[in-house]
């Protein structure tokens, strides 16, 4: 069975498509990255997903039941840290704990919890006095009670420092080991990256890629960047360069070649290259993860502007 | 069963509130002034018969026919459009329970706030009272403490349900307020003004039996008129009249007349009052996008 599938979801807002007939699915076991810059469309999917809001069209099933019809049975399974969420100023971090575990009717520590996520110390303070960094904190302590078999976490580092983030992505390591799948969103490739067995970048509402971060990384490989210093630079020198086989794309920038690599060595092209113009000193910048995502991002905006 | 979770939870965070606090102590200030000023000077405040007992009741149901509403405005508004505003609601339901037990224990939560912070109230206005006058009738204030409860319960279920019906919280106040304002302060003209384009703009010398009952549509009517027809002997000797806390309109309401023309329609009007704000505020709670 699948944790969650996704089924030709569309949701408008008036005459704004929030999410455009998305189709994706996420295996039992695994941790998926769900990747975006703001605005892309992640928060609306996940509050489909959690029936804070009614698709237009489309269907989302989680563990096998209707997020919409069957919202209950799927928030029993479920751990939930939401986007854009207020704790309750007046309740302190364990009586928020003590809430979730009563409302899912597990029998959890709240204390070991709290201790789990560090924040055990402020237990009894009122949470709207806590920090940013503490309320993602004693929610994530909410959304552990009763060990569910699917963690959603909306954007989970938002307010924790690096050392935070560490700890959340030690805490979703160690949930997904004891075989919790976990959902997550980020606009941040990094995070993702550290963590994630498959991602899915979105933007605009659509569903731009889906692959493992390995997967992921070789399409990037292909796509590595030369900067070549060569004597005599000019227009007829990067005509020929362009023509060259196995060159993507040329430019001059900054007195130097920007050349793209596509699918030949790039030994092979610098040789070309020296061929034409006598080259003096080369770079090679391989392309992260962190630019596949901004190109991805980016693209569409551009074909759309 | 998570609704009395949710009530629970709920009861704890409103129970906190500053502004039910002072509302309470103005009530109870309000109260034992007002009863000293009835057993003292019971001619001032209208009353031929003197300070008894029962009169006492009714003219606490005049204060806490006002104090009721208000406070709960104060207690309820927010109840479910601040969740939603703030974004507290995504907490709440992102936990195994559904948008009609959030609703339930919301209501439920909020009317034991409104509940409590009135019997403080009452315990300190009626025991002040009647250790003035000298006098306890424990069934008189049995039924009265009971229906107040009530009453207050279902003006908690109406103030949650409007605010059930919107996602701002400034929305939820306009609502709440025109609510009280149409049903609490102008409703005694309401009916009149009815009768005055009906009978073709003018009044006519007899009232006709249907202004009655459209006059105990105001919850606070409503509320008054059930103690009348509950503790009728008491209301009897006081010369409570169900529409004397109104325009002042005669309305004589023997036992000769239908039903609706009697002091029991209070207690279906109450009625409706919880159903309607229940199925309304539920209809939209549960059918929007949060």
């Amino acid at each position: 069975m699948n944790a969650i599938e996704l089924e030709g979801l569309t949701k408008r807002f008036g005459d704004v498509v929030a999410v455009d007939d998305l189709d994706l699915t996420i295996e039992e076991g695994e941790i998926f990255g769900f990747l975006g810059p703001n605005g892309a469309g992640k928060s609306t999917t996940i509050d489909i997903l959690l029936d804070f809001l009614r698709p237009t069209s489309g269907t989302v099933t989680v563990l096998g039941h209707d997020a919409q019809s069957d919202g209950l049975a799927v928030r029993d399974r479920i751990g939930v840290l939401p986007d854009a969420y207020h704790v309750y100023d007046r309740l302190t971090g364990r009586q928020h704990v003590k809430f979730a575990i009563e409302m899912k009717g597990a029998d959890d520590d709240a204390e070991a919890l709290l201790e789990r996520v560090r924040v055990a110390d402020a237990a009894d303070r009122k949470a709207g006095g806590y920090s940013k960094g503490m309320r993602q904190r004693m929610v994530l302590a909410m959304a552990l009670v009763g060990d569910p078999d699917l963690l959603v976490l909306d954007e989970p580092s938002t307010g924790l420092d690096p050392n935070g983030a560490r700890e959340m992505r030690e805490i979703i390591r160690e949930e997904n080991e004891r075989g919790t799948t976990v959902f997550f969103s980020s606009h941040i490739m990094e995070q993702v990256e550290a963590v994630c067995d498959r991602v899915a970048i979105i933007n605009r509402g659509q569903l731009v890629a889906v692959d493992t971060i390995d997967g992921l990384r070789d399409s990037t490989e292909t796509g590595e960047t030369l900067y070549v210093y060569v004597a005599d630079l000019d227009e007829r020198v990067l005509e020929s360069v362009r023509a060259l086989e196995g060159v993507g794309s040329a430019s001059i920038d900054d007195g130097r070649l920007r050349v793209s690599v596509d699918g030949v060595s790039k030994f092979a092209v610098l040789h070309a290259i020296d061929e034409v113009a006598a080259v003096q000193d080369f770079s090679v910048v391989e392309s992260s993860l962190e630019d596949l995502f901004v190109r991805y991002t980016n693209a569409g905006q551009e074909v759309e502007a | 069963m998570t609704w009395l979770t949710v009530a629970k939870k709920d009861f704890r965070d409103a129970v906190q509130s500053r502004a039910l606090w002072s509302l309470v102590g103005i009530f109870v200030v309000l109260s034992v002034v007002s009863t000293y000023a009835y057993v003292e000077a019971p001619a001032l405040l209208g009353s031929q018969a003197g300070a008894t007992f029962g009169g006492l009741i009714f003219f606490t149901i005049g204060l806490t026919g006002l104090f009721v509403p208000l406070a709960a405005i104060v207690v309820c508004y927010k109840s479910l459009a601040g969740e939603r505003e703030l974004g507290s609601i995504k907490l709440l339901l992102s936990l195994p329970t559904t948008r009609g037990q959030v609703f339930a224990g919301k209501v439920i939560g909020r009317a034991a706030v409104l509940a409590f912070g009135l019997s403080v109230g009452l315990v300190v206005g009626i025991g002040f009272g009647s250790v003035l006058l000298g006098e306890f009738d424990a069934l008189a204030v049995l039924v009265f403490v009971l229906v107040t409860l009530s009453f207050a319960a279902i003006y908690a279920t109406i103030v949650v349900g409007i605010s059930a019906t919107t996602g701002s919280t400034s929305r939820a106040t306009t609502l709440a307020l025109g609510f009280f304002v149409v049903f609490e302060l102008l409703w005694d003209v309401v009916p009149m003004g009815i009768l005055y384009v009906v009978e073709g703009f003018s009044l006519p010398a007899t009232i006709p039996d249907w202004v009655y009952p459209v006059m105990q549509l105001s919850p606070s009517s409503a509320y008054f008129t059930t103690v009348v027809a509950l503790l009728p002997d008491l209301a009897e000797t006081v010369g409570a009249d169900p529409s004397g806390a109104g325009a002042g309109v005669e309305v004589s309401a023997t036992e000769a007349e239908p039903f609706y023309a009697t002091p029991e329609i209070g207690l279906l009007v109450l009625a409706l009052w919880l159903v309607v704000p229940l199925a309304v505020g539920y209809y939209r709670f549960d059918a929007t996008d949060l």
